[in-house]
């Protein structure tokens, strides 16, 4: 019985190991606010990074990393989707061979994709990766839950002057620069089988050629991102205002009204076609003759449609008040972000390595390796973009899209939920114009709600 | 007599058709799953189709999966690790709780066995973040997640010890009894006498608790928490099927499945009776 | 009748429990006094100095065991717990600052002062407890003083660690584990209900505090919202009731379907009971994700069952499997069916075969035919035997993450619910998807807290009415 001393102690044991770990992190923390300190005091490598300064002709990034600068050393993790992580590695390799100065960190690159970085991020920011690629409709989300540096002075500059100007306005909240464009090709266009669809300009035309040949014609209505195609074809508008904090502060809607309710007509109608399916993940997609998605799906679709191959802007269609509407969308374009620092040496690195990742040179190499739509204005103009099928389409679509600012998190909850309705056929065809406004009215309300 | 026969046999008829449709829908998952790991990358770009029989039989799902561009062998043998160390250090754990539960009588034995009765009502992704900022206080996640999450189970296993107590409570007390007053110490008791009289049991909880961690995604991706080296065969390959990023991995998706499944299954098998045992005993004991 | 004399029943033991630990304490406290009162100047050194006594009575083990614990204590608080406890009221008072130079500090970490102040308090009580085996140790030691008896030796303690004190040998790592990995994370999101941490207070970043019963307002606030939208309440109370609808049918028609295949399969004059068993199992035996998530992609709108129905031409339009609401119900059912089958025909197999035969044979003899035989032998002597699986099958059913979040994710959604959730989902997926999707955690919690209540009340009631359950020792 009274050996419970012994128990208790094991328990104390166990106890102060927890402890020590967690004082342990503490110091490690305390450790990292103090490095920023120590670069006061004098660099002794001075004198072995003199050369780095004749790579300043090559990379942007030199300009404003002087070379006699003691960056520190430590690791930078990276997360980029599945299919560039070879790119990078390589890249960043690159970058540390022209800037020697800040060889001491090495990089992980870790193929994390962009919809579970932003999640990753969010949940634990100080676990989460230094550098990371996003999608543009996590920029509010990231940035109110602080997982985002801010990106000022040279470096804010370099992202409004190489980019195009839908890039660098995704690029901020309110009027505060946030993250480094990457690309400009995240938006969507139509992908159609040349032996079954005989007219591409036409919404009707494509899913009656589909109805008779027993194909699919693939969109995804109940994705918050596919789905305002046909919203902001009949000239709706749903748009937020944020401040620099990320906050939204005000929300443009006019879903309900006569607009919107041709709009949703026209949804609740395609949705009734037997050739109608939800989806725009070309790998899950089976026996289909037209799918809407983006530039990353072309080499699936390649390899499906064979010679029949082809690519236009979307389509057309012809609204309950008999006007003729082209199918508009979001334009957007994804997103290089650094993680708040707390290290002065390592945040430099982190912002001259993401404007490495990000520039004209590498976004061409990316786009020759992975095809992905570069954002930065000069590597637009290159002969092999601009002859890029899947990329003229998009680039004939964008003209007719809004380009993507900023929505609350819940909106994309919300836009699947209005679709998942419609799929399910609580609204449908043979619902009336009361029951449909009723449910445009409820979209609105709760969209503006979220902007309180 | 003979109509009683007839009767017998026109019934016995009926059963085996329903047993043979039975395994027909049992079956056909597996069957497809199977089918499909072994169609060919170009048709269809090794996304999902329509159709049963591939139109070209091919290893290439297999091959990519054992070559330099995935990870697969990385994330397998990962999760064998940790199935093996779970499966023995759990087994451990469960065998010492339920024998301190069956045999000795404490204080606080009754309040204990009530408070973890308690604390099994509360659904597990409750404590799912507590439990990954826990770990990484310890750095048990990321580059530590394999021990993290071997940590993770067996810490809490001694919850789960009602199978393996039901199974003490059937050897009778009188045997220990007839040790003890030949003089032999509870140890002794525990270690020569209860324990190789207990192998079903041992075996069903090991293979139970080894079993698990091959279908771990939900708490082995928070701890793995983007560091790939660090997943586990299901958090890797549900991605395949659910992440935009991951096109083409049908077919990958259904090898990789195929290669976790066989293995598995013909441990299953071949311990399948201990299974039965150990499942009859404890839905009994409750 | 039977209700009320047993809520009474429950009553009475509450109070019961109730008035014994009161009268444990009042003992406790006496002894404390007394120990002082009656004790030596050794014992009473050892109220403030831990383990004095014994060291002074040459008990050097214990004594300086004691002292050691002491000592860990209050560095632990000094350079550690009281760090944290100090904050607990405020969770915090300063965020994350941004520093001139574009770097941030960190500061105050809500969620790290509420986890420690947690565990702190954990240690404060366990040092309370630890105070008091000393206390009763100076008493032991001077009654065995009084008495003329010799105190144990070294190895007589460490002896009795093996054989006499062998549960606490046994015990201690498996609970110490589950204190540190089980009752801590969960006393610490009881705690969340009560806090606003949600993805707009998210440390370390931002701060989280206190907002008292604001949750769970939030979860009983009914109708709906004057924007149309459903309110939390309305779709806690729908998804709670799919839940309850769900483990139901998934419990009882997997119950009767399993009994259905192992009497069959267990019939006289049937062969390779082996081989159909074996094929049923191989949906245990194969990891869920990789069974499962194939048969959520053959059974969706462009998946293989589809195809084929319409090749064969059975239908004309697509079965909507997963994206009708009820449909996707029916379905999931249905294959948990598929999951849930083999694992009651095992224990069910074992079962049958334990049913004296002669009691067939003596209905048999009595005229009795098969469904008679089966209505009146088997299903009493099954539901007597299984009851307690019945019960662990209904409340797991209520946790079943897998087949729902593997199939369609609890879909389909609707303008008719909130916050993410599904017609499908359970509040176990539901609290998955505010965790991971939404880190909505102070809602997640407050599911949590739901989900608790509800399996509680159930085996609460369920369990008081089983037969097989009320004499633990009876089993032996």
């Amino acid at each position: 019985m009274k050996k419970k001393v012994l128990s208790t102690l094991l328990a104390a044991a166990m106890v102060f190991s927890l402890t020590a770990c967690g004082g342990k992190d503490e110091g490690t923390a305390d450790n990292t606010n103090n490095t920023p300190a120590s670069q006061e005091a004098p660099a002794e490598n001075n004198d072995a990074e003199a050369p780095a300064e004749s790579n300043d002709a090559e990379a942007p990034a030199d300009a404003e990393a002087p070379a006699d600068i003691d960056y520190g050393s430590g690791t930078i993790t990276i997360w980029v989707a599945e299919n560039v992580v070879d790119f990078t590695q390589t890249k960043c390799t690159e970058f540390f061979e022209a800037n020697p100065a800040m060889a001491g960190y090495t990089v992980t690159v870790e193929p994390v994709g962009e919809g579970d970085a932003a999640g990753n991020m969010i949940t634990d920011v100080e676990g989460g990766a230094d550098i990371f690629g996003f999608a543009q409709d996590q920029i509010t989300r990231l940035v109110s839950s602080g997982a985002l540096c801010p990106v000022v002075g040279d470096n804010a500059s370099f992202v409004d002057t190489q980019n195009d100007a839908g890039a660098a306005s995704a690029a901020k909240v309110g009027d505060m620069t946030y993250a480094y464009p990457m690309t400009s090709d995240n938006g969507y266009f139509l992908y159609y089988d040349k032996s079954v669809v005989t007219d591409p300009t036409s919404l009707e035309k494509i899913v009656a050629d589909c109805e008779a040949a027993g194909k699919s014609f693939y969109f995804e209505i109940n994705s918050g991102w596919y789905q305002p195609a046909f919203f902001f074809a009949t000239g709706c508008t749903l748009t937020y205002d944020t401040d620099d904090n990320g906050n939204f502060t005000a929300c443009n809607i006019d879903y309900a009204s006569d607009k919107g309710l041709v709009a949703l007509k026209e949804i609740t109608e395609f949705q009734s076609s037997s050739a109608f399916q939800n989806g725009s993940n070309a790998s899950n997609a089976t026996n289909f003759a037209a799918i809407v998605s983006g530039t990353w799906d072309a080499d699936v679709i390649k390899g499906v449609f064979g010679d029949n191959y082809a690519c236009a802007k979307l389509p057309s269609f012809e609204g309950s008040d008999g006007n003729t509407y082209q199918l508009s969308g979001f334009g957007g374009f994804k997103l290089l972000g650094i993680k708040p620092q707390t290290d002065e040496g390592k945040l430099a690195v982190c912002h001259a390595l993401a404007q490495f990742l990000t520039n004209t040179d590498t976004q061409l190499a990316r786009y020759q390796a992975v095809a992905w739509g570069p954002s930065n204005l000069t590597a637009q103009q290159d002969a092999a973009v601009q002859a890029d099928e899947a990329l003229s389409a998009l680039a004939e679509q964008l003209a007719n899209t809004i380009p993507q600012g900023n929505y609350p998190g819940d909106y994309w909850t919300l836009a699947t939920a209005l679709g998942d309705d419609v799929i399910a056929g609580t609204l449908s065809t043979s619902s009336s114009d009361e029951d449909l406004m009723t449910a445009l009215e409820n979209f609105q309300q709760t969209c503006i709600s979220y902007a309180q | 007599m003979k109509s009683m026969k007839t009767k017998r046999a026109i019934g016995n008829g009926i059963t085996y058709v329903f047993l043979i449709v039975l395994s027909i829908i049992w079956l056909f998952p597996f069957v497809c799953l199977f089918l499909q790991s072994f169609r060919s990358y170009n048709e269809n770009g090794g996304g999902m189709v329509e159709y049963l029989l591939p139109k070209t039989f091919s290893l290439d799902s297999y091959k990519w999966l054992f070559s330099g561009e995935s990870q697969f062998v990385r994330w397998y043998m990962n999760t064998l690790i940790i199935a093996i160390f779970v499966s023995i250090l759990q087994t451990i754990v469960v065998l010492c709780v339920s024998y301190a539960l069956s045999r000795m009588r404490f204080k606080g034995r009754t309040f204990l066995m009530r408070f973890w009765l308690i604390l099994g009502m509360f659904p597990g992704f409750l404590t799912m973040i507590c439990l990954y900022f826990l770990l990484k206080q310890f750095g048990l996640t990321q580059e530590g997640a394999i021990p993290g999450l071997i940590l993770i189970s067996v810490a809490s296993s001694g919850m789960g010890y009602y199978v393996t107590k039901g199974y003490f409570d059937t050897i009778p007390r009188a045997l220990d009894e007839a040790a003890r007053i030949d003089g032999a110490s509870r140890a002794r008791v525990f270690f020569t006498m209860i324990i190789p009289m207990s192998k079903p049991i041992i075996i069903y909880a090991a293979l139970v608790a080894f079993m698990n961690p091959w279908c771990d995604y939900v708490f082995a991706s928070y701890v793995a928490f983007g560091h790939s080296k660090s997943y586990n065969v299901a958090v890797a390959m549900q991605r395949w099927l659910w992440t935009g990023d991951y096109q083409g991995y049908f077919t990958r998706f259904c090898a990789g499945g195929i290669l976790i499944a066989i293995p598995v299954t013909i441990l299953f098998m071949c311990l399948q009776k201990y299974y039965v045992e150990g499942v009859t005993g404890g839905a009994v004991k409750g | 009748m039977g209700k009320n004399a047993n809520s009474d029943g429950v009553k009475k033991k509450e109070q019961s429990s109730v008035g014994k630990f009161f009268s444990w304490l009042g003992n406790d406290l006496k002894e404390i006094v007394l120990t002082f009162t009656e004790g030596d100047w050794k014992s009473r050194v050892s109220y403030l100095i831990m383990g004095f006594g014994p060291i002074m009575r040459k008990q050097f083990l214990r004594g300086f065991a004691f002292l050691a614990m002491e000592v860990l204590f209050v560095l632990y608080m000094v350079g550690f717990g009281w760090h944290y406890l100090k904050d607990v009221g405020t969770l915090g008072t300063v965020a994350r600052v941004l520093n001139d130079n574009g770097t941030y500090t960190y500061n105050d970490d809500s969620f790290l002062i509420l986890l420690y102040s947690i565990l702190t308090i954990i240690v404060i009580l366990a040092f309370i407890l630890v105070w008091r085996m000393n206390l009763r140790e100076n008493r032991n030691e001077e009654k065995l003083l009084k008495d003329g008896k010799p105190f144990p030796t070294v190895k007589q303690d460490l002896h009795s660690l093996l054989d006499s004190n062998f549960d606490k040998t046994l015990l201690t790592l498996p609970v110490l584990g589950i204190f540190i990995f089980t009752v801590l994370p969960i006393i610490f999101m009881i705690c969340v209900a009560f806090t606003d941490y949600d993805k707009n207070h998210q440390p370390p970043t931002n701060l989280f505090s206190w907002v008292g019963l604001e949750n769970f307002k939030n979860l009983f606030t009914f109708g709906s919202t004057t924007a149309g939208a459903s309110t939390f309440g309305s779709t806690f109370l729908i998804v709670l009731s799919w839940t309850l609808i769900w483990a139901f049918f998934a419990t009882f028609l997997t119950y009767f379907c399993g009994m259905g295949v192992a009497i069959m399969i267990n019939k006289k004059g049937i062969k390779f009971k082996k081989l159909w068993r074996t094929i049923l199992v191989m949906t245990i035996a194969v990891p869920q994700f990789v069974s499962l998530l194939y048969v959520g992609k053959m059974f969706a709108n462009d998946g293989l069952i589809n195809s084929y129905l319409m090749k064969w031409g059975w239908i004309s339009e697509r079965i909507p499997f997963w994206s009708d609401p009820v449909l996707s119900k029916i379905a999931i059912i249905v294959v948990n069916l598929w999951v849930g089958i083999p694992y009651t025909m095992l224990i069910m197999t074992g079962l049958l075969m334990n049913i004296p035969e002669d009691l067939y044979e003596s209905a048999r003899i009595d005229g009795a035919n098969g469904l008679q035989m089966f209505k009146s032998i088997t299903l009493p002597y099954m539901f007597f035997v299984t009851g307690p699986f019945l019960l662990t099958q209904f409340t797991g059913n209520i946790n079943n993450f897998n087949i729902i979040y593997l199939l369609n994710q609890g879909g389909p959604t609707s303008l008719a619910l909130t916050n993410k959730a599904g017609y499908t989902d359970l509040l176990v997926t539901w609290l998955y998807k505010m965790t991971v999707n939404d880190t909505n955690y102070r809602m997640a919690a407050v599911l949590g807290i739901a989900v608790f209540v509800v399996v509680a009340g159930i085996s609460l009631v369920v369990y008081n009415m089983l037969p097989s359950v009320k004499d633990e020792e009876g089993f032996q």
